[in-house]
């Protein structure tokens, strides 16, 4: 058989230039790929170049991408007759898959001009030199923005997306951990309806009666993750996953976008600064406990890890008579088909204080783009109000701006009580994303599904302060 | 495929001529011509796995050598992820966790294929044969994914359709997924349930390509039906068996989809395989040269494993 291949052409020659031509493939192959993943230097990418594509990547499905890339089109091409925006949409569970996808593309050496960014990512990215400062920007166009913008947005928001005096991002959207109620199980079991200053007494009341009535209902139901789960408990119980604190600066934003003696911008500063961790505090062994607790009474199911669609499924369908949600549960709710009036919100209850968490997304210029000055340009009709129903429509989150709060907004979906959305914000704290943020819930996740497991909190927690620690000190 | 008619077949000795031939004019152009589609056909199989096999692993195998974030630079490491590697008491864990669920899944599987195949193959009409070969295959057709998110929700602890029906009967209901064994448990189990049909058709098959005469003989000689199954039947389709065996071993090393959908890897770390370890480490820690360390520690560990394989093999496969 060998004699078929013929004399002429040498395999052993052709395996040795083929070995060759691998090995250099190979080399080639790791050296694009690393070149190509690794950031342009700060500053290098230019800002002035408006023709082109715009590229963004958004937090949603394509379809809503689509409405927004032909919406902003021909605002687009007011910018410059030869510039054109390309939405590209990632689905995600969440914000935490969609931040990875977002990476996976920027490692693939895809880095787009704009990107949606959530508080989960905000830190990270901007402490990897990822997304660039808007400060210059803001301060160009500051008469405009404070009384079209920051006159508009709660202060909370625009801290949440600080990050060592700078402002990287300029956000659109919240949810606040609020506690929804399904009203027909409330009711079917003569609980009387929570009132804006309930307390965890009268929460953990209202779980037994709704016990006592029976049923197949379950009385709460959680999600393990950072926003809106056991760490609601935790922030009420005044603690947090690791100390809290802010970076200095911030006054050019604060004394130029807002008016002085803004009772609402007392006491901000550069973005929040997550510092030693507190995961195995005496406040959050109690929180974790006491969710523990309450499926070990039968008062709530074991939890599901992430996303949160099982969560609402089961609300929806009477399964559940109370959970933690924000803004987005109002659409989410309505969409599973839960009538307006069959379920309604209320403050997180309060314990130990009356701080809850809230996460904040909005919209970032990648360092990298050629394109800056355009994509600031985009970034401000992105943030007009005409824009927030076409990128969210039917209630899918909560408007950052207070003017979009309205009852006409809710009076399709509910809830009736859905001015605590946005009244929530008061004295409430972002949930806590530093720039190690990823590793943060791995092992948050990891450590919650273990202590519910074994039933105790304590030794868990005492290993996610370990990992916490590990992990803080190597970032 | 004319050209390849017309040459002279000399692949066998006996037909191989004492004295040297001359050549017939063309007949060197025509070897070459054969020789040049020979290596455009293999250069085309061989330029897909450069392109998607070889070449990846060479850029995992140089990227475990830097630290790399995806987002700075890279920076030289040298063999100090290697050496992270095997002082990372969670990634070693997930390891131990993969190596126990891949044997179980693999003994699972290969014994109950067989077992089923038996089954069929004994008493079966060749519509029977054709309908349990469908049937059992087609879970294996399924979205592994779409399977898993199902399969989470018949066995949800709470609200489960299995522990419904276990309910009904008395039974409590069972921590399927919530409890460390009842997850890798019921993983397996799933994965078993999946895969199982993919050894069965092959059982099948090599079954039915037992010769009839060997059948034939040990009934002849007295052999009952479980001595003709371990004694004839098994040792022939031994290479079948070291087949099933060592794809299955190396699609069980590999296990991701389940346990990464119906339980993220938990409860606690109960369920984090090696690869998703590898994920957790490279996509959501963003440490990517220690990501592809972890990747080339469990290609050399698959490496290893079918090569003992093989040299059990030796001794314990038949060839005919």
């Amino acid at each position: 058989m060998a004699r078929a291949f013929g004399p002429d052409v040498s395999r052993r020659d052709l395996l040795r230039l083929g070995g060759l031509g691998l090995a250099g493939l190979a080399l080639a192959g790791v050296g694009t790929g690393l070149a190509g993943c690794a950031p342009t230097t700060p500053g290098s990418g230019g800002s002035g170049s408006t023709t082109g594509t715009l590229n963004m990547l958004y937090f949603g499905d394509q379809k809503a991408a689509t409405t927004l890339q032909n919406s902003l089109q021909p605002q687009v091409k007011k910018i410059d007759k030869d510039l054109s925006i390309k939405v590209t949409a990632i689905n995600g569970t969440d914000w935490n898959d969609f931040l990875a996808k977002v990476l996976t593309l920027i490692a693939a050496g895809q880095a787009p001009d704009l990107v949606s960014v959530a508080t989960e990512g905000l830190q990270l990215m901007a402490s990897k030199k990822l997304i660039t400062p808007l400060d210059s920007y803001v301060t160009k166009d500051m008469s405009t923005l404070k009384s079209t913008y920051f006159n508009d947005i709660h202060p909370a928001l625009v801290e949440a997306m600080m990050f060592e005096g700078h402002l990287y991002n300029m956000p659109d959207s919240f949810n606040a951990g609020s506690m929804f109620f399904n009203t027909g199980v409330l009711q079917k079991a003569g609980a009387t309806t929570p009132s804006p200053t309930w307390t965890m007494d009268d929460f953990h009341t209202t779980a037994q009666q709704i016990k006592s009535a029976g049923g197949q209902i379950l009385p709460f139901d959680w999600v393990v993750r950072l926003w809106g789960s056991w760490t609601s408990f935790l922030y009420a119980n005044d603690g947090n996953l690791l100390q809290e604190g802010k970076y200095p600066g911030g006054d050019w934003l604060w004394s130029k976008a807002y008016d002085a003696g803004d009772p609402s911008i007392a006491g901000r500063k550069g973005g929040w600064k997550w510092g030693t961790p507190t995961a195995n505090s005496d406040a959050s062994v109690e929180a974790l406990q006491y969710v523990i607790d309450m499926q070990k009474a039968g008062l709530s199911p074991s939890p599901d890890v992430g996303g949160g669609g099982t969560l609402q499924g089961l609300f929806s369908s009477g399964r559940i008579g109370m959970s933690i949600g924000g803004g987005f549960w109002a659409g989410g709710l309505h969409n599973a088909g839960m009538a307006p009036g069959t379920f309604n919100v209320q403050f997180f209850p309060r314990w130990k204080s009356n701080k809850s968490l809230f996460g904040t997304g909005g919209y970032s210029i990648f360092e990298s783009s050629q394109k800056k000055d355009a994509a600031w340009e985009v970034i401000k009709m992105m943030i007009q109000p005409e824009s927030f129903d076409i990128m969210f429509p039917g209630n899918v989150t909560t408007p950052g701006r207070k003017s979009l709060m309205t009852a006409q907004r809710y009076a399709p979906t509910g809830p009736e009580n859905w001015k605590v959305f946005y009244d929530q914000l008061d004295g409430s704290v972002p949930i806590s994303a530093p720039p190690y943020y990823n590793a943060l819930a791995t092992s948050l996740n990891q450590r919650t599904t273990q202590a519910v497991s074994a039933g105790r909190a304590k030794p868990s927690l005492d290993a996610m302060q370990a990992d916490l620690e590990k992990i803080s000190k190597g970032s | 495929m004319t050209a390849v008619a017309s040459v002279p077949r000399a692949s066998s000795r006996e037909e191989r001529p004492s004295q040297p031939v001359r050549r017939r004019p063309g007949a060197r152009r025509t070897a070459r011509r054969e020789a040049v589609f020979g290596y455009a056909m293999i250069g085309l199989a061989m330029l897909f796995v450069t392109v998607f096999t070889f070449l990846p692993i060479l850029a995992s195998l140089g990227l475990s050598f830097f630290d790399w974030d995806v987002i700075s630079p890279p920076t030289w490491a040298g063999l100090g992820n290697y050496q992270r590697f095997f002082s990372d008491e969670p990634v070693l864990q997930s390891f131990g966790v993969t190596i126990a669920m891949a044997i179980a899944i693999v003994i699972l599987q290969l014994s109950l294929g067989l077992f089923l195949a038996v089954l069929v193959n004994q008493r079966t009409s060749t519509f029977g044969r054709t309908f349990f070969r469908t049937a059992f295959y087609l879970p294996l057709l399924a979205s592994t994914a779409a399977v898993s998110i199902f399969m989470g929700y018949l066995f949800d602890y709470q609200f489960g359709a299995i522990n419904y029906y276990l309910g009904l009967v008395g039974i409590p209901a069972i921590p399927w997924l919530t409890s460390p064994l009842g997850a890798q448990v019921t993983i397996v189990l799933i994965v078993v349930w999946q895969q199982v049909g993919f050894t069965f058709v092959l059982f099948v098959a090599a079954l039915m390509s037992v010769p009839e005469d060997v059948l034939e003989a040990s009934s002849i000689d007295g052999a009952g039906p479980l001595r003709t199954l371990f004694r004839i039947k098994i040792p022939l389709i031994s290479p079948t068996i070291l087949f099933a065996a060592v794809i299955s071993l190396i699609n069980a090393m590999q296990l991701f989809d389940q346990p990464f959908i119906m339980t993220k890897g938990g409860p606690g770390t109960a369920t984090t395989t090696a690869t998703i370890a590898m994920y957790q480490t490279g996509f959501q820690n963003l440490q990517f040269g220690y990501s592809s360390a972890i990747a080339i520690v469990l290609l050399l560990l698959i490496l290893a494993i079918t090569g003992l394989q093989f040299l059990a093999s030796r001794k314990l496969v038949f060839y005919q």
